[in-house]
């Protein structure tokens, strides 16, 4: 997995170079945190992610739950009048609740985990919808008003210059990586994705494992969703509502297989921060338009997966080690 | 000479996979009303031979006749039309699809016509499957016999049949056999893989043994025996290792009963009282589905009893669950290591240390990696595990080296009882040997050991004590010189006893 | 023969509508009109073809995301042409090319290069949307000729609209064609068993591209529907219906895991999905709690029949090893008589 980390690195390097190159301005400190909030739960959430479909799971309720932690928070703060900071507690307890009862569903009751989550993603963002009509305020204009201190929160920068959601991530980065790659955990979560059968036979409680998983994206699902709260300044349901498949492509882009059994927490991030920049970069240094970043975030998931499937082919790796002796002699 | 001699010509076949060559230069013949044993190894190349021969595989370079006539660019359709037909190892069946459409799928015609022509082949080889049950539901012999029906249904001159006779019961083998002579008289060739050269004396006419990519011995049955095909799988360095039996007697009045059994039933054995002592080897014996996995199954916590008790060192585990089992000092080896025992795209260190995530040897919370090296390289050295290093893919092993690594997960655990189900099955006969010697290892450090086996020869070269399992439940207790061919099959089939009595 | 169209999961899924009409009719006795209910088929149009589409692909095992953008670029392409006064054949023919040829694309990807069909079709759908932005300009396409967004409300006989009838007709065809025809089985046989289709010398790469091009042309045709009936189309249209097609298929039998389920099936899925919506009208609740409602009902259904699947299959293994002890007593018998 090393050797895909490494390429993606590249990647990156790559990507911001051009970008610099092209637009001076967009090495600017100040520009390029500028527009961190429209990517960071894809970042958050996708480390998270990554764990479940290293179980061979998938989540896809992901962007629901953004939606339905934010409401969460709004709405027991202006209607129960909750303190925000306990209001932003109880979100990420529901989402928790939430990933608990999914992950049950799923390895308890063995329901396909793309279902579970697709019926998940339909009834979160419902919730959310119907949790934000209990509230006084209209729910298209969103709860906002929040104290002071909880704007501040997203808004506040390290040093003048760094924002707090980049050291949120870093956080999380760290976390999930020593987690994953370093914990007793992390490597029954490798092996139950594995092969789960043999898991079993070796005491591994896999059910617990992967339903454990499901837990740790809905709370990273709800740090995203009270970030970008804080961030806008205003709480609505259906924030999230867009960034299932972009997490998806960052997982994936990341190098974890969806089959289960491998994938890589750096790799993860890099990948999310790829399609960060590009979504950032492409606009500021090309005046593409905003709506076209389908296209290239599409394209690239498309030529960069496609590449992999080809180079893993017996062919063409015959062909690569004939080069290689060809150079040689 | 226009017409060929043979039905069936494959020469000079050569296939690789990657970098990876499996087949260097095979030439395979068959003609019409011959049985060919082919036999070999897991991963000499067999598999892959008859992919090629039914077009799932493209050949590096090879020559095929059908007749003397040229076939060339195999896919499954025209290796089909040219009259061959495979029925794997494991049946392809389509669960959610009645029988009768099982079969004639992929048929084009009238379905009236096919059916006829279907009873037609159901009368020939006495099937008596109910043709609208769903896939799902057949027993293995029965998806045998569907996979059978659609070589019939297409008129196929070259039957290959790979391990037909891995998971059948006895009877279904015999009915099986009854088949294949049947077919035999009616001039169709049969290619025939199997891994018991009991059935290849049985079976067949000529005799091709793969190992490594290349054939290394072929001929008439008749000129063979036994011992030469024994020593033509054997790899060239290979001694078989000296059966040393230590001094039972000793070693039995000194020791203390670690697992006691009593009345034990479950889903698939009933009844079931034994014990095994410290330092005993215990080899379970039977046909396949006797129950003697299902009682394993259920020891370990996989499936509930339904009475009696399990006693280990004087404590009750009857219905603990796996993990407890595992900490209290049971370990299992299951039967098929590709489903249950490996983790295929995982380092050779993480499986052996598996079994031990749950203990505090691999760390607390954080994983000990230096521990995790240590214990595995020791394993790897004692086992001699053949690997580049610890971080090599367990998949990428060969079969034996695979078990081994299978068997020290269960042994990182220190148990104070092993379960061996199969532990040689489809493995070399080098590697057979080195799995023998570690069980015998064991025992002698006083852990209690069980080996459930098909395979009779290797009840008598390991077990202290033979227990024979006939539809789930004990039907002999074998000791000491007892323990012999013709004891251990007549009670696996239940019959041991009124021989006893005779 | 009764009990087996009884047992068969579009049967259930079927009587599953029927309860939830009857239940609204006790709730909310207005319902019980033929314009309420046959408007519970009508509404279901667009989704019917989405969802019979996805159907082959998920029958052969894999999965289409990207058919709700599929459906926005091919509705986009066809409003455009039709704004500007081209003909209907041009705007259709036009329509069902961009359907397969992203179909084709899709297939390609997953047959052929063999990448896990969620990841590559989430590509495309990405490409897709993107381009439906770019065609349009980010602009809508309105102004369209009134015979064509008239044809919708083109009833064939009482409050049944010309286009249910004709879509209704067309899935019992392809279901006919499905289950009766050589080809037709390979979809479903390449679904239950890769490896043995292969064996019996079906070519499943081939099998998926066709399953692939199916969907891409049904989400095109789709989408010409779709802008009839609406009469506009924007940059965001059909956006997450591809979610909502695959929820129609789960909810019409189809196994996510391939090879079972019927396209009737699927069709049935779609009525229950969107009658979801006019149903809350007349159990007097708001819209707001279609997306609720329709995601508990999705997962309620699919664990309770996950839960039955799976005892059962217990249950038989269970039987079946009970079974060989029996005989062992019945030998034993037959052994002492001797």
């Amino acid at each position: 997995m090393k050797r895909w980390d490494l390429t993606l690195l590249v990647i990156l390097i790559l990507e911001i170079c051009i970008f610099a190159y092209a637009n001076p301005k967009f090495l600017m400190p100040r520009v390029i945190f500028g527009s961190i909030n429209d990517i960071i739960p894809i970042c958050i959430i996708s480390l998270f992610v990554t764990m479940v479909m290293i179980t061979a799971g998938i989540d896809i309720q992901a962007g629901a739950v953004v939606g339905l932690s934010s409401i969460i928070v709004g709405v027991t703060w202006q209607d129960l009048g909750l303190n925000i900071w306990v209001a932003s507690l109880v979100a990420i307890i529901i989402a928790a609740l939430v990933g608990l009862l999914t992950g049950y569903i799923v390895a308890y009751y063995q329901v396909q985990p793309m279902v579970v989550t697709l019926g998940g993603s339909f009834l979160y963002a419902g919730l959310a919808l119907l949790i934000s009509t209990l509230s006084s305020t209209e729910s298209y204009k969103g709860i906002s008003g929040f104290p002071e201190s909880f704007v501040n929160f997203a808004s506040y920068r390290i040093g003048g210059v760094l924002p707090v959601q980049v050291v949120v991530f870093l956080v999380m980065t760290a976390i999930a990586w020593f987690l994953l790659h370093k914990t007793k955990y992390g490597r029954k979560i490798f092996l139950i994705g594995i092969n789960q059968n043999a898991a079993e036979y070796s005491g591994i409680n896999t059910r617990f494992i992967i339903m454990s998983t499901y837990v740790l994206s809905g709370i990273a699902a709800a740090v995203s969703g009270i970030l970008l709260t804080s961030y806008l300044g205003t709480a609505k349901s259906d924030l999230g509502a867009t960034i299932t498949l972009p997490i998806i492509t960052a997982v994936v882009l990341g190098g974890t297989l969806m089959t289960g059994g491998k994938g890589s927490i750096i790799g993860t991030a890099l990948a999310a921060v790829i399609i960060g920049v590009l979504k950032f970069g492409l606009p500021l240094c090309f005046r593409v338009n905003m709506q076209y970043l389908d296209i290239p975030v599409g394209l690239l998931l498309l030529i960069v997966i496609s590449a992999r499937a080809l180079s893993n082919r017996p062919e063409v790796i015959v062909f690569i080690s004939n080069l290689k002796k060809k150079n040689r002699s | 000479m226009s017409e060929s001699q043979f039905l069936l010509e494959a020469r000079d076949v050569f296939k690789s996979f990657g970098l990876n060559q499996v087949l260097k230069g095979i030439t395979l013949t068959l003609k019409s009303s011959e049985v060919v044993a082919l036999i070999g190894g897991n991963g000499a190349g067999k598999s892959t031979l008859m992919k090629i021969l039914m077009g799932i595989y493209k050949p590096d370079q090879g020559e095929f006749k059908i007749n003397g006539q040229n076939l060339e660019n195999l896919n499954p359709k025209k290796s089909m039309k040219a009259g061959i037909y495979m029925v794997p190892q494991e049946p392809m069946i389509f669960p959610h699809m009645t029988v009768l459409d099982n079969i004639l799928i992929g048929f084009s015609g009238k379905k009236a016509d096919l059916e006829k022509k279907l009873e037609h082949f159901y009368r020939q080889i006495n099937c008596k499957i109910d043709l609208n049950r769903l896939g799902m539901t057949l027993s293995i012999a029965e998806q045998q016999m569907v996979e059978l029906l659609r070589g019939l249904m297409r008129e196929s001159k070259i039957l290959i049949l790979d391990e037909p006779t891995s998971s059948l019961t006895f009877d279904e083998v015999q009915t099986l056999f009854e088949i294949v002579r049947d077919l035999k008289k009616k001039g169709i060739g049969i290619i025939y893989i199997t891994h018991r050269l009991s059935e290849v004396f049985e079976l067949a006419d000529s005799i091709c043994i793969m190992a490594d990519g290349k054939i290394t011995l072929r001929g008439e049955t008749s000129k063979f025996t036994r011992e030469m095909l024994v020593q033509a799988l054997l790899p060239p360095s290979f001694t078989p290792a000296s059966k040393t039996r230590t001094e039972l007697e000793t070693k039995i009045r000194n020791a203390m009963p670690i697992l006691q059994l009593k009345n034990f039933s479950g889903y698939g054995f009933k009844d079931i009282s034994f014990n095994v002592l410290e330092g005993e080897i215990v080899g379970i014996a039977g046909v396949v589905g006797a129950g003697r996995t299902e009682l394993a199954n259920t020891i370990f916590g996989k499936e509930v009893p339904l009475g009696g008790n399990v006693i280990l060192d004087g404590e009750d585990i009857t219905g603990r669950s796996t993990a407890d089992v595992i900490r209290m000092g049971i370990n299992y080896v299951p039967e098929d290591r590709r489903c249950n025992g490996l983790f295929g795209i995982s380092p050779v260190c993480a499986n052996i240390t598996s079994a031990l995530l749950a203990s505090k040897i691999t760390g607390n919370i954080a994983l000990n990696t230096s521990e995790e090296i240590r214990i595995s390289e020791k394993y790897i050295k004692d086992f001699r595990i053949k690997v580049t290093s610890p971080y090599q893919e367990a998949g990428s092993l060969s079969g034996g080296n695979q078990q081994k690594v299978v068997i020290a997960r269960s042994l990182s655990t220190m148990p104070k009882l092993v379960i061996l189900d199969e532990p040689t099955r489809g493995i070399d006969a080098g590697a057979r040997g080195d799995v023998y010697k570690i069980i015998r290892e064991l025992s002698q450090t006083g852990v209690a050991v069980i080996v459930i086996s098909s395979d009779t020869e290797e009840i008598i070269e390991l077990a202290d004590r033979a227990i024979v399992f006939c539809r789930g439940r004990v039907s002999a207790v074998l000791e000491k010189d007892d323990i012999n061919q013709q004891n251990i099959t007549s009670a696996s089939f239940g019959i041991y006893k009124e021989e006893a009595n005779a | 023969m009764l009990k087996q169209i009884i047992n068969r999961y579009e049967s259930k899924a079927f009587a599953f509508l029927i309860l939830m009409f009857a239940l609204v009719s006790v709730v909310n006795s207005d319902f019980l009109t033929g314009e309420s209910v046959v408007n519970c088929f009508n509404d279901s149009v667009v989704f019917t073809l989405l969802a019979v589409g996805s159907a082959f692909v998920i029958l052969t095992g894999e999965i289409d995301v990207s058919v709700g953008s599929v459906l926005g670029i091919s509705a986009a392409v066809a409003a455009t042409i039709l704004r500007d006064g081209g003909s209907l054949f041009t705007a259709v023919t036009m329509a069902i090319c961009v359907g397969a040829f992203f179909g084709l694309v899709n297939g390609i990807g997953v047959a052929v290069l063999k990448i896990p069909s969620l990841i590559f079709t989430l590509g495309t759908y990405g490409v897709a949307r993107g381009m439906v932005y770019v065609y349009t300009g980010g602009a809508w396409v309105e102004n369209l000729p009134a015979w064509f967004t008239s044809a919708s409300h083109s009833y064939l006989c009482g409050y049944l609209t010309w286009y249910y009838a004709l879509v209704l007709v067309f899935v019992i065809f392809v279901q006919f064609l499905l289950s009766h025809t050589k080809k037709g089985h390979n979809f479903i046989a390449v679904g239950d068993n890769y490896q043995g289709a292969e064996l019996v010398g079906i070519n499943p790469t081939q099998t998926k591209i066709y399953a692939y091009v199916i969907s891409g042309v049904f989400a095109s045709v789709a989408g010409l529907l779709f802008t009839s009936r609406i009469g506009f189309i924007t940059p965001m249209s059909g956006n997450s219906y591809e979610m909502k097609a695959i929820a129609a298929c789960v909810l019409g039998g189809i196994s996510l895991s391939g090879g079972l389920g019927t396209l009737i099936g699927a069709a049935i899925g779609a009525v229950i999905m969107t009658s979801i919506t006019r149903i809350l009208v007349f159990l007097g609740l708001s819209s707001n709690y279609d997306n609720t409602i329709t995601g508990i009902i999705l997962i309620v259904i699919v664990v309770v029949n996950t839960i039955i699947q799976n005892r059962e299959i217990v249950k038989s293994r269970r039987e079946i090893s009970l079974k060989r002890i029996a005989q062992k007593a019945f030998i034993d018998n037959q052994e002492g008589s001797r």
